[in-house]
C-alpha cells in the first residue's frame, strides 16, 4: 500500500503526524500507514485518529533503543514503497530518519515546519529554517520516498473520527543491535506547556546564579505568565529544564508578550519568538542584538530594572 | 591507540547575514567560521587523544576558500587534516556530503576507530550528515552525546533522548555526534596557529573521488526571515520604567 507513512515515539506526536498524513492522503488519494512501536493496544486508537493501516513494531529487548527498528522499517519500506515518510523530530526520531533516508537512498527535509503541494500538485514543497533562523529554506525531494522530520508541536493533533476502520499488521522483531543500552536515567518532564502561555519571561545568561531566577519568577507571576530560557541556561547550566529552552533547537512560542532578561538575542534564540505579538527585553549592553528585534527594550542592568518593573506593575494594577 | 576523525564544516557566520530589499539574503558582509558545534567535536577528539593516545584527523568537505578553516581546525589540536575541496562544494546537500566523506574515509583512512561529528551544522542544521555517514560505512551510530569515552574496543556514551539519558556502548569503529555541552572548545593562541601551519594536510579534489550522485533534496527557495519590530529603547529611571510599562499596556499585552 503506497501512501503516507508516519513514525513517532509517542502518541501525541503521532497524532500531529496523522493530521498532516490525512491532509496529504486526501490530496493524493492514498492511504496513511502508522508505525507503532511497542504498544499494540494503541493500534485501534491510531486507526480512529486517521491511520488506514497500523504496522506494529514488536517491543524491544531491554538493552535496545528505538533505532533498533531501523532494519525492520527499512525492509518494510522497500516492499511497500511509500510516497511520503514523516517522522517526529525527537532526538532518536531524527537519527532514525537520517539513517532510514541513507538506506533508502532518498532525501530528507529535517525539522520541517510547513508542507504544501506546488501548483501542479506534483511536488511536495517543504519549509525549514536555515542559517540559525536568519532564513527560510524551501526544498523538494527528488527521490522516493519524500522524507521529513517534524518538530513536536508544530502541527495540531488530529481529532478522532467514529467508525473508522483499518488494518493492523505485525512486523518482525528487530535483530540484536550493536548499540547496547547499559543504563537509563529517566527525567521527570516539566508538565507546564509554555507554548500556550500569554506571557513568557525568558531567562538568559545575564543571570549570575540560579537563585536569582526568583526575579524572573516574580515577574512571571505578576503578569500571569511562565518562564522560558536560552539554551545555555538549560543545557549548560542546567538551571531550568530542557523543555523550556526557546529557539532553533528548543521550542517555538507565540505569546502576547515575550520579555527577555539578560538575553543577547542571537538568531538561534530569536527564531523561536518570531510569532510573539510584542517582544521586550532588558539588557545592559545597548548594542545587544536583542534590541534590533525587540519592540521595547530597556537598556540597563536586569538586577536594577526587574525589581523596578515589578513595583511598577504592582502600582498600576 | 585510537585514530579519531573529527568532521567539521566551514560555514558562513549567520550573525552577519542581512535581509536584502526584496527579502533575499544579503551575504555581502559575511565572515566565515568553523561550524559552532564542530568546535566541540574537534575538542572532544583531542581530549580523547589526550587520555588514550593515538591521533586525530580533522576532515572537511568544502570550497577551496575553506583552507582558512583547515588552519583554524589544526590550531585546535588535531595532528593532520584531510581537505576535500571543490568550487562546487558549497551547494552540497547532506546526502552528498555524507557520501563524499564516506568515500574518502573508506578509500584513504586505514583503521580509524572513532568518527566525531557535531550535533548539527550552523548553516543547514540538518542533523543528518553524521547519521548518514555511519550508514554508508556500516558502523554503529550514537547521536546527541553529552559524554563519551573509549573503553577497550568499545565506545561508551551518554546520550540525550526524549525521556532523559541513555548510557550506551558500541563496538569500534563507531560514529558519535556531540552536543555542545560535552566540553568547552579552546581558543587557539598564536603558538597554536604557528604549529598548525606545519601540520600535514591531505588535499583531495573532486576528480579523485567516485562520481558524485545528484542532489536528492533540492533547494527551491531561500528567503530572509522577517523580523520587523518597533525597536524603541528605554532607560531604567522611574519615569522610563513607567513609560515602558505603559507601552506594554497600550499594546494590550498586559493588563
Ligand atoms: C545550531 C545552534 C542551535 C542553537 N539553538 C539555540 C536555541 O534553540 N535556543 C537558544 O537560546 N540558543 C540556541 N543556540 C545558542 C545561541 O546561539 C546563543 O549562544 C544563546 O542563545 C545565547 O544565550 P544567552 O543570550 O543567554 O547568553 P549570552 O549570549 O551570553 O548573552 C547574555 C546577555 O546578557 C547580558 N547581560 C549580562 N549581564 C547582565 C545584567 N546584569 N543585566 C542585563 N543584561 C545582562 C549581556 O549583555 C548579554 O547580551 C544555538 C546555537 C547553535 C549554533
Ligand atoms: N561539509 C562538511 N564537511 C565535513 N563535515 C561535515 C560537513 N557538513 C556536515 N558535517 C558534519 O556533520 C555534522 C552535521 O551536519 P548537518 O547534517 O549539516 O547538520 C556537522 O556538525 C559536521 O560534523
Amino acid at each position: 500500500m503506497a501512501g503516507i507513512w508516519i513514525f513517532a515515539e509517542k502518541r501525541e506526536q503521532a497524532l500531529e503526524l496523522l493530521n498532516i498524513g490525512r491532509r496529504l492522503a486526501a490530496k493524493t488519494g492514498t492511504a496513511v500507514s502508522a508505525l507503532l512501536p511497542g504498544n499494540p493496544d494503541a493500534a485501534r486508537d491510531y486507526i480512529a485518529h486517521g491511520a488506514d493501516e497500523v504496522l506494529l513494531l514488536p517491543p524491544l529487548a531491554a538493552d535496545q533503543s528505538c533505532e533498533a527498528y531501523l532494519p525492520v522499517i527499512v525492509e518494510e519500506a522497500k516492499t511497500a514503497d511509500p510516497d511520503v515518510f514523516l517522522c517526529a523530530a525527537t532526538p532518536r526520531g531524527k537519527e532514525l530518519a537520517a539513517r532510514i533516508a541513507a538506506r533508502l537512498e532518498t532525501g530528507l527535509c529535517s525539522s520541517c515546519i510547513a508542507l504544501n503541494y506546488d501548483e501542479g500538485g506534483k511536488n511536495l514543497e517543504m519549509e525549514r529554517i536555515a542559517y540559525g533562523g536568519a532564513a527560510i529554506q524551501k526544498v523538494t525531494c527528488l527521490t522516493r520516498p519524500v522524507m521529513a522530520t517534524i518538530p513536536p508541536r508544530t502541527f495540531e493533533p488530529v481529532t478522532a473520527e467514529a467508525g473508522r476502520e483499518g488494518h493492523i499488521r505485525k512486523l518482525p522483531a528487530p535483530p540484536p543491535s550493536r548499540v547496547r543500552v547499559l543504563e537509563r536515567k529517566v527525567r521527570t518532564r516539566e508538565t507546564r506547556d509554555i507554548t500556550e502561555a500569554k506571557v513568557v519571561i525568558a531567562v538568559g545568561r545575564g543571570f549570575e546564579k540560579p537563585e536569582d531566577l526568583a526575579l524572573a519568577r516574580q515577574l512571571a507571576d505578576a503578569l500571569g505568565g511562565e518562564i522560558g530560557c536560552t539554551r545555555p541556561i538549560s543545557e549548560e547550566n542546567h538551571w531550568l529544564p530542557q523543555e523550556l529552552c526557546i529557539g532553533l533547537s528548543g521550542i517555538q512560542i507565540k505569546p502576547d508578550l515575550y520579555l527577555g532578561l539578560g538575553v543577547s538575542g542571537q538568531i538561534q534564540h530569536v527564531t523561536g519568538i518570531r510569532n510573539a505579538k510584542v517582544i521586550a527585553a532588558v539588557n545592559k549592553d545597548e548594542n545587544a542584538p536583542i534590541f534590533g528585534v525587540a519592540d521595547f527594550g530597556i537598556v540597563g542592568d536586569l538586577y536594577d530594572a526587574a525589581p523596578k518593573l515589578l513595583q511598577e506593575l504592582k502600582r498600576g494594577s | 591507540m585510537p585514530t579519531i576523525i573529527a568532521c567539521f564544516k566551514w560555514v558562513i557566520d549567520e550573525a552577519y547575514i542581512r535581509r536584502g530589499f526584496s527579502g533575499d539574503l544579503d551575504f555581502s558582509s559575511v565572515d566565515y567560521k568553523i561550524s559552532d558545534y564542530d568546535r566541540n567535536a574537534i575538542e572532544e577528539a583531542v581530549r580523547l587523544k589526550g587520555s588514550h593516545g593515538g591521533s586525530v584527523i580533522a576532515m572537511t568537505v568544502g570550497t577551496p576558500e575553506a583552507t582558512k578553516g583547515v588552519k583554524d581546525a589544526l590550531s585546535r589540536g588535531p595532528d593532520q587534516a584531510c581537505f576535500i575541496a571543490d568550487a562546487d562544494f558549497n551547494k552540497l546537500e547532506p546526502s552528498q556530503t555524507a557520501a563524499i566523506l564516506a568515500d574518502v574515509i573508506r578509500s584513504r583512512i586505514v583503521n580509524y576507530d572513532l568518527i566525531l561529528c557535531g550535533e548539527g551544522s550552523s548553516d543547514l542544521y540538518a542533523q543528518q550528515v553524521g547519521a548518514r555517514l555511519a550508514e554508508h560505512l556500516e558502523i554503529p551510530c550514537i547521536s546527541f552525546v553529552q559524554k563519551v569515552d573509549i573503553d577497550g574496543g568499545q565506545v561508551v556514551a551518554e546520550r540525550r533522548v526524549e525521556e532523559g539519558i541513555e548510557i550506551v556502548a558500541a563496538p569500534l569503529p563507531a560514529l558519535v555526534t556531540v552536543l555542545p555541552e560535552i566540553n568547552v572548545p579552546r581558543i587557539p593562541g598564536v603558538k597554536d596557529t604557528l604549529t598548525a601551519s606545519k601540520k600535514p594536510v591531505m588535499t583531495i579534489r573532486k576528480g579523485d573521488l567516485a562520481p558524485l550522485g545528484g542532489a536528492r533534496l533540492q533547494t527551491v527557495g531561500m528567503t530572509a526571515a522577517r523580523m520587523d519590530r518597533i525597536c524603541e529603547k528605554f532607560g531604567t529611571e522611574a519615569a522610563e520604567i513607567t513609560r515602558f510599562v505603559d507601552a506594554l499596556r497600550k499594546k494590550a499585552v498586559i493588563s
